[in-house]
């Protein structure tokens, strides 16, 4: 579905991304994992346009969409929720929601919102409330129904559990593997790679702006590398 | 009757009127985040444009007008690619520059008499009074003259002016267009991310502030008679920046506060002749301490709508 190859970006003359390859098949759940530093939400930044990488491709369904503007990917179909969740914090969650339909005119809108207010009954609660007054973990499941507002068929999540309880954490992540299971496509950059990679099917290790290391998340998860720097020790995962 | 339409107030009414079209071009350019100094570069475009206009090609006024209007866009459209790039500060800085350089140029160009500036634009008032005239109001109407007459239906053209923008403002910021800018206001990257086409209404906001304040200058030339790039300078700048300051930028109403308040206080204090702007400094500096968000926020229309209503409720109940 997701195919980059050879990506670089820079930040002025600091290369942030060295040349990544990474691919997301339709229908899995992708993760990239790496310290601060390594250059994953550049990644996402890169992909979704708010960011312009200076070579390489990106091809999503079969389009090459590197230096597209970010509303004309949005309007392919690939919703980002941002690092940090930025909601929009003086509008009601209801316009939250709202702008996050922003491109579609279709009459599916008012629908697709009970839908994100049935997974996350919360926000239902909250409809009128405004987004800066609602608690991290709500912020974060407002960013995630805003992005699914777009309907988008490849969802990229930047972080979704940081500054989290543990306990938010755990049902962020399990919203994610129902959004999969209903047929998004998600791509997800974490640091919490002990979540990450029990629901990821396919797993990718970034350090300094390469991949190191990347395979299935089984196999991600036992080599011996990623179970010494990222899972605290050899018996990190039994 | 007399002694409220004396000339000098009804002069002071049109200048308020000026100065809330121009702090609704300023408010639309802040509804995107975007702090665009060059407010009276696009003012003096206008200005010029529809006083040359008039006095060298012989358009008619309320041609030229929206000519200036116009004009000031067009030329907001050829800055704001590659100005709009810029963020924060930096955009401030250019387009302030930008502002100085519109007004260098008026100052060397042969067209617009340089410092002399351009006098004898045809006025709004006297063309005003040669329609009432003609239309057989040569003896006033309703115990006014028709002096008075005229400068009034300027005063009321102008009043309706505002009172669209306004309202205009009102629509724009309950539809697409209105809830684009105050995502991108709010926060650019979010806005981005969710598929809004953040380079096109910034532009679009820069434009309608351009425009808007085209106009309010063509209209202040035609009101004073006379322009000159002195007019313009980096004060007017400001002047106009302190409406949106002073009154509050996130509702449209509070620039028109500011603006109307920033122009009758220095005729109010007056009296106090050298002291005036040290007064109104000195009011801008503790607005800043005590009330950095301006006069009028979201807040604040809250607090007076649930006040006016809890009154009403308790007037129905007693």
């Amino acid at each position: 579905m997701l195919k980059i190859n050879s990506l670089v970006t820079s930040y002025g003359s600091i290369k942030a991304l060295k040349g990544i390859d990474l691919e997301v098949p339709a229908g899995s759940i992708v993760s990239l994992i790496g310290a601060n530093g390594a250059g994953k939400t550049t990644a996402m930044k890169s992909l979704v346009g708010i960011i312009k990488p200076q070579s390489g491709t990106i091809v999503f369904q079969g389009q090459a969409i590197q230096g597209w503007p970010s509303h004309k990917v949005v309007g392919l179909g690939v919703s980002l929720v941002p690092e940090g969740r930025r909601i929009l914090a003086r509008m009601s969650v209801l316009e939250n929601l709202e702008m996050g339909a922003y491109q579609r005119q279709d009459m599916e809108i008012q629908a697709d919102m009970e839908k994100v207010f049935s997974r996350f009954p919360i926000l239902a609660e909250r409809r009128n409330q405004l987004g800066g007054t609602l608690s991290g973990g709500q912020q974060q499941m407002l960013a995630i129904g805003r992005a699914l507002m777009a309907r988008p068929k490849l969802l990229l999540l930047d972080e979704p559990s940081m500054g989290l309880a543990p306990l938010v954490v755990a049902e962020i992540f399990r919203v994610i593997q129902d959004i999969n299971r209903e047929g998004t496509t998600v791509l997800l950059v974490e640091q919490n790679v002990r979540q990450a990679l029990k629901i990821a099917h396919y797993a990718y290790v970034l350090e300094t702006g390469k991949i190191v290391l990347h395979g299935t998340a089984e196999e991600v998860a036992h080599n011996p590398r990623v179970m010494e720097a990222y899972l605290g020790g050899a018996k990190g995962m039994k | 009757m007399d002694f409220i339409l004396n000339p000098y107030y009804l002069q002071i009414g049109m200048f308020i009127m000026i100065n809330a079209i121009l702090g609704v071009s300023i408010y639309l350019t802040l509804a995107t985040g975007q702090l665009s100094l060059g407010n009276a570069g696009f003012m003096s475009i206008g200005a010029y444009t529809s006083a040359l206009l008039t006095l060298k090609a012989g358009f008619p006024v309320y041609l030229a007008i929206p000519i200036g209007g116009f004009a000031a866009a067009a030329v907001s459209a050829v800055i704001g690619f590659p100005a709009l790039r810029l963020k924060g500060l930096y955009l401030a800085i250019a387009t302030l520059g930008f502002g100085e350089v519109v007004r260098v140029v008026f100052l060397n160009l042969k067209i617009t008499n340089g410092a002399l500036g351009l006098s004898g634009i045809p006025s709004l008032g006297i063309l005003l009074g040669k329609a009432l005239s003609s239309a057989g109001f040569d003896q006033g109407m309703g115990g006014l003259s028709v002096q008075q007459l005229s400068n009034v239906s300027v005063l009321l053209i102008l009043l309706i002016l505002v009172v669209f923008l306004v309202f205009f403002s009102l629509r724009l910021s309950r539809c697409r267009v209105g809830r684009a800018f105050a995502a991108i206001k709010t926060d650019e990257t979010a806005a981005e991310a969710m598929g809004i086409n953040t380079t096109y209404y910034k532009l679009l906001a820069f434009l309608l502030g351009a425009f808007i304040a085209g106009v309010a200058g063509a209209l202040a030339a035609h009101i004073t008679f006379y322009i000159g790039p002195k007019d313009f300078d980096y004060h007017r700048t400001v002047e106009i920046l302190l409406f949106a300051v002073l009154g509050g930028s996130n509702l449209v109403w509070g620039p028109i506060l500011g603006a109307t308040l920033l122009t009758m206080l220095p005729e109010v204090l007056r009296a106090a002749s050298d002291y005036r702007m040290m007064i109104y400094g000195a009011i801008l500096v503790t607005m800043m301490a005590f009330r950095p968000q301006g006069l009028i926020s979201e807040e604040t229309l809250r607090f007076w709508k649930a006040k006016l209503g809890r009154r009403k409720e308790h007037d129905l109940n007693s």
